[in-house]
């Protein structure tokens, strides 16, 4: 049995302090990991692991061979004038860039799942610009940390202990010395790391812009709140929350699905980004940054992957070969019908996405690349199975403050089950 | 009653983890869930033998009820999941998971298995 | 300090602090007796249970412990330590759960009257799982 330090990718937080205890063959031990990376490195042995290639024959998927099922994805695929393809937030660089060339290769369009996620922020950045952080900077430097619109206790759990109960370089006391404010309207399991000087504010579901706009007004001048507060949050938690942002040496607002996730998302983006550059602009000293908080591993790594290849971070439409505008996103392609097949890699959209869509995803061929059973799997036409990235073959992911991280091999793959980058080459060269 | 839905990742009721591990009845009873406040599920008249049944423009789902008191009244929290997807929906192609106007009624109806749900869509 | 922490497992009795027993500090000695109750010199000993379906090994007891700070290089900056366990180690993750690997260094019962009431991981734990007890 041998010990080995690994990279966990359960999250976006890519964790690179765990501890595995191995045989060579299995995991035997997982040593620092929470409940979600854990998770992760038993899905190599997962009831619900998919381990043969399927087709699908009257109505049910029936085993096949790797030949057989790329042979069945190629002749949907070669059959299909409008192809789409989804997901990538769960596998390697690597694969990413292949999907694009895919995308390419057949003239489709290709999105991640960052599109409904972290993807907003990156875009509502091209017109007001976004002060990024790291990890480390956050651990050794960071004295408020506020977290908008997320249960980080329960999404990511290993980022409180990071963040806020970690003894950096700049930082020595930890805790004592760091302030945390939560903002969400549901009082979650993050509000029992509160102590005497954190601030939390619940406010009203979907009041998060007027929140933002009251703090922007009141940025010079924090004795002009309304006595009554502003979206539910009171007037002198609203006074606290100002003094800590114009005053902080380094702050980060880590912000989650409450902002992204709501309606008027891309307004209340564009605000907060806003709200950051006037407090920076302000401030002596001090600087205030922002960190998206995603759950998929590598949902940064397909925006930079896209962007440094074809220089737009999502909704690649191909034609002819080329890079063509578009202002469609998988939302609408999906919505529209304007597509006649897709292929989904290390996603379940038919989960995530709401029931109008999945409903329409499914009414077309669908091929999936993934690596254990989910909604999707039970809906798509091609079922092709892939390794488990980080344990069971390597490549680059992207760390969600955009610190590439390299992913290594731990064991072996099921008998023949390869990687996703190899399944989408094999792909490509049998379209072209 | 009208409740304003939100759709949230919860360590106890992961998607992910059901999947990965679980089967169809652990999928339902951990993943077709909401969350209320004991003064609402008063209002309500549910008791433990009674579902909710919360609908809305995007559709409607039966579940089970948990409570908390940590909920702000007037306010239902869903674990991201199929069965919660089930009345999300979109506005002005963005896809909305959060402040969701529903209307929820105790009701006898039984909760669908995936399989159920599934069964609707496959061609 | 060290002294309540005697209290709390039985070692002392409320009335070997003479302080206490001075006429200005009778309510505090009266609501210290009905507090203790029957319980008052029964030998106890410290527990701290982490409830494990509620546990969810975000580490935080790990980096937040004085003594494994102390002890464990990796958990200042909120990474795992070294394995095997450091000997003073008192937390550690394992299988996605947390687990107590020993009390013998925790900072409640430091010998020479060096103890403190120390709750850290007990009050930080999001989850509420980790419980200090004497039984």
């Amino acid at each position: 049995m041998v010990s080995k330090r690994v990279t966990c990718t359960g999250c976006s937080l890519l964790c690179d302090d765990i501890i595995i205890r191995t045989d060579g063959l299995y995991i035997d031990e997982v040593i620092g990991a929470c409940l979600k990376g854990k998770e992760k490195f038993d899905c190599t042995t997962g009831q619900n692991r998919i381990l043969s290639p399927m087709i699908r024959k009257n109505s049910e998927l029936e085993k096949t061979s790797l030949e057989n099922a790329i042979k069945k994805a190629i002749e949907i695929i070669a059959n299909s004038s409008k192809p789409i393809l989804y997901g990538f937030s769960t596998v390697n660089c690597q694969a990413q860039l292949m999907g694009i060339e895919l995308a390419k290769c057949v003239n489709g369009f290709i999105d991640s799942n960052s599109i409904i996620c972290h993807g907003k922020v990156m875009n509502a950045a091209k017109q007001t610009g976004m002060t990024l952080s790291t990890i480390s900077e956050v651990i050794n430097k960071t004295d408020l940390l506020i977290f908008w619109g997320a249960n980080v206790a329960e999404s990511i759990p290993r980022l409180l202990n990071k963040a806020l109960f970690s003894r950096g370089k700049f930082r020595m006391t930890g805790r004592e010395i760091k302030t945390i404010v939560i903002i969400d309207p549901a009082k979650t399991a993050s509000f029992n790391v509160m102590g005497v000087r954190d601030i939390a504010l619940q406010v009203e579901p979907g009041k998060d812009i007027e929140l933002i706009r009251a703090l922007k007004e009141e940025c010079c001048s924090p004795n002009s709140i309304p006595s009554n507060g502003v979206a539910g949050a009171d007037k002198e938690d609203l006074k606290r929350l100002l003094i800590q942002l114009t005053n902080v040496e380094n702050g980060v607002i880590f912000i989650g699905q409450g902002i992204v996730g709501s309606s008027r998302s891309s307004e209340v983006i564009k605000e907060l980004l806003e709200l950051i550059q006037m407090i920076n602009a302000q401030q002596q000293k001090g600087r205030m940054s922002l960190m998206m908080l995603g759950g998929h591993y590598n949902m940064v790594g397909f925006d930079h992957v896209a962007l440094s290849t074809y220089g737009k971070n999502h909704s690649l439409q191909f034609s002819d070969n080329e890079l063509v505008e578009t202002s469609d996103t998988i939302v609408s392609k999906i919505n529209n019908g304007d597509f006649d097949c897709s292929i989904i890699v290390g996603s379940d959209p038919v989960s995530h996405l709401p029931w109008t869509l999945s409903k329409k995803l499914v009414s077309k061929p669908l091929i999936l690349i993934d690596n254990k059973k989910s909604a999707t799997f039970n809906c798509a036409h091609v079922v092709i199975p892939s390794t488990i990235t980080g344990i069971e073959s390597g490549g680059l992911g992207y760390r969600l403050d955009h610190v590439p991280v390299e992913l290594y091999k731990i064991v072996n793959p099921p008998e023949h089950i390869i990687s996703d980058e190899e399944i989408l080459l094999k792909l490509i060269n049998g379209l072209k | 009653m009208d409740l304003v839905l939100n759709t949230v990742r919860m360590v106890d009721y992961d998607q992910v983890k059901e999947y990965s591990c679980g089967d169809e009845n652990s999928l339902k009873e951990n993943l077709a869930i909401c969350i209320l406040n004991p003064e609402d599920i008063k209002k309500l008249n549910l008791t433990p033998s009674l579902n909710l049944k919360l609908a809305n423009q995007y559709g409607e789902v039966v579940v089970k009820v948990k409570e908390n008191k940590d909920i702000p009244s007037g306010t239902v929290l869903m674990p991201v999941s199929i069965w919660a997807n089930l009345i999300t929906g979109i506005d002005d192609e963005q896809l909305i998971f959060k402040n969701i106007k529903v209307s929820a009624e105790a009701t006898r109806d039984a909760i669908l298995t995936i399989k159920e749900l599934l069964n609707k869509i496959i061609p | 300090m060290a002294f309540a922490l005697d209290l709390l497992q039985g070692k002392v009795k409320i009335d070997d602090c003479t302080p206490l027993l001075e006429p200005k500090y009778k309510k505090n000695y009266d609501t210290l007796k009905e507090l203790i109750g029957s319980e008052e010199g029964k030998e106890k000993e410290l527990t701290i249970d982490v409830d494990e379906d509620l546990c969810d090994g975000c580490g935080i007891c790990v980096t937040i412990c004085p003594v494994n700070a102390r002890y464990c290089p990796p958990s200042l900056s909120g990474k795992a330590p070294d394995y095997p366990p450091e000997k003073h180690q008192l937390f550690q993750v394992k299988n996605g759960k947390c687990e107590l690997l020993n009390l013998k260094y925790c900072r409640r019962i430091e010998g020479e009257g060096q103890a403190r009431e120390c709750r850290v991981c007990e009050s930080y734990c999001p989850r509420e799982a980790v419980k200090i007890d004497y039984v």
